[in-house]
């Protein structure tokens, strides 16, 4: 096995130096601004190529998780959960729950942005909102 | 419909490698053959069961796991027409190739030595990463596997269609059943609900035995012109519809998996294959579904019309997918316990039912089979009949 490693495409660049900041932003379309996830050059919205990166609310709703009963990277020993959340802004991205869990059902609970350090790089996490 | 596809080629030969033999070998340490011998022995058990000789084919399609001039090379196949698909997009190529008349009698030849070459389907080499972003994006969260993707497909899928979990558990109950009346398959044990309640996650909400085999082998099918696949005397399997839709917007960020468990693409699908075939899924005598996780059956049943939309669980649970009860579904027990040969096995056991050759596992009368995959979002139908 090996440690996980992060897709790092011309586009995604900025997105991970956002982070390392602790303030994550997202690409906005410059014509109808659909925000973009993963980062990438056009919209696949309207077309535009043109954006700017933007900060977001930090706010979302969880959409589904699993937890992970198998090791596939040395750095992510199970059990470990992975959360699908859609951001209040739209995309969805898939992150991890940090913190309490929730007792009972996952799916529709609220969650706020934050970071954590892994490894030598900082991604996005995922919290309760009731827990902030 | 003009330009249909409809009858234009009948399948003629199958054939395959020893699955079983070959599992118990490479278990044992042993490498009996890479993918390029695999597709081989597939290949010569395909030529031997159509009865051509091997000047006779004139086209060549190879799985996505081999290399096209290679195997090309290997077989001794100068063709006019040829290339590399997955296997239902080849047996759909096979039908554009013969209809525009670029070839008339087309071999299609996979080999995969994934098995005993180790290969990993998640974590820092996950297979597929260069043609599915989704299989890779995610790592950094430690969200990989394509398990893991059907995991949380599952688990929001389970939640607002109401599938309990038990209900799953036929998918693999029934396939299993399948497997034990056939000496092709590696599973064979019959397992209970309770035993699939009972088995380990892998990744929650997703068993053991929810998740396909992964196993070496061959498969290899030819395909000839329909007057052409008439004149050879051994009953052909006809052709009689093909359809495709894809989902990609939003699919690295699990769009068409979370918000649509691909039903549009599998409707889109629906009314292509099916009008083109002049056939209904009442027609339909058994399934064959790309089966890589249990939950492609349920998606499946509702996308085609089998059962409505939220129906599946109890469909699954009163009506039955299995050969003992209901709508057959893998009749061969399928990739969870027959052979993981990424959607080749299901084309002959497709061809094995309408044939009336599947020996104990037979579905008897069976005239139409309907086969669907859905990896990915890219929705894929052929409908095989006498």
């Amino acid at each position: 096995m090996a440690n996980s490693q992060p897709v790092a495409t011309l586009y995604d660049a900025p997105m991970w130096q956002s982070l390392a900041r602790e303030h994550m932003q997202l690409q906005s379309c410059g014509h109808c601004g659909t925000l973009r996830y993963p980062p990438g050059p056009i919209c696949s919205a309207c077309t535009s190529m043109d954006y700017h990166w933007t900060d977001l609310s930090g706010g979302g709703q969880i959409l589904s998780w699993v937890r992970f009963h198998r090791a596939y990277f040395d750095d992510h020993p199970p059990p470990y959960n992975a959360v699908a959340v859609r951001l209040d802004e739209g995309p969805i991205v898939v992150s991890n729950l940090i913190g309490p869990e929730p007792e009972g059902e996952w799916i529709g609970r609220r969650v706020r942005l934050t970071y954590r350090c892994h490894l030598d790089r900082t991604q996005h996490a995922f919290m309760l909102f009731e827990q902030s | 419909m003009t330009g249909s596809l409809s009858g234009v080629a009948s399948v003629i030969g199958i054939g395959q490698s020893d699955w079983v033999g070959d599992h118990s070998r490479v278990r044992a340490g042993e490498r009996p053959h890479d993918s390029y011998g695999y597709g081989a022995q597939a290949f010569l058990s395909a030529l031997a069961d159509s009865g051509i000789a091997r000047d006779e084919i004139d086209g060549l399609i190879v799985g996505p796991t081999t290399a096209y001039e290679r195997v090309g090379e290997l077989l001794g196949l100068n063709v006019r027409w040829g290339g590399q698909a997955d296997a239902m997009t080849a047996v759909m190529e096979a039908c554009m190739a013969i209809h525009a008349g670029l070839a008339s009698v087309v071999a299609l030849v996979y080999g995969n030595d994934q098995r005993s070459a180790q290969v990993n389907y998640g974590g820092p080499d996950a297979q597929g990463g260069a043609a599915f972003l989704a299989y890779v994006y995610h790592a950094p969260w430690g969200f990989t596997s394509q398990g893991a993707l059907y995991a949380m497909m599952a688990r929001r899928y389970m939640h607002e269609r109401g599938l309990s979990e038990a209900e799953l558990g036929e998918v693999a109950v029934a396939q299993r059943l399948a497997a034990s009346r056939n000496p092709r398959a590696l599973m064979r044990k019959p397992i209970s609900i309770e035993d699939y309640l009972a088995s380990p996650f892998i990744c929650e909400p997703l068993h053991l035995f929810d998740y396909c085999l992964i196993n070496d082998g061959g498969v290899a099918l030819i395909i000839a012109e329909a007057g052409k696949a008439r004149s050879i005397g051994r009953a052909p399997v006809a052709i009689k519809g093909v359809g495709r839709y894809d989902l990609n917007r939003g699919a690295t960020s699990l769009e068409p998996r979370l918000l649509d468990y691909y039903l549009p693409a599998q409707q889109a699908v629906a009314a292509q294959v099916f009008e083109m075939a002049s056939l209904g899924p009442e027609d339909m005598d058994a399934l064959q579904i790309y089966d890589s996780f249990s939950l492609h059956i349920p998606l499946a049943l509702e996308g085609y019309g089998y059962c409505p939309v939220g129906g599946a669980g109890r469909f699954m649970r009163e009506t039955g997918i299995s050969l003992a009860k209901g709508l057959p579904v893998n009749t061969s027990g399928g990739h969870l316990s027959e052979s993981y040969m990424q959607g080749w096995n299901h084309q002959i056991e497709a061809v094995r039912q309408v044939r009336g050759e599947a020996g104990d596992h037979q579905v008897e009368g069976c005239r139409h089979v309907h086969y669907s995959s859905d990896v990915a979002g890219k929705a894929i139908s052929i409908i095989y009949g006498a």
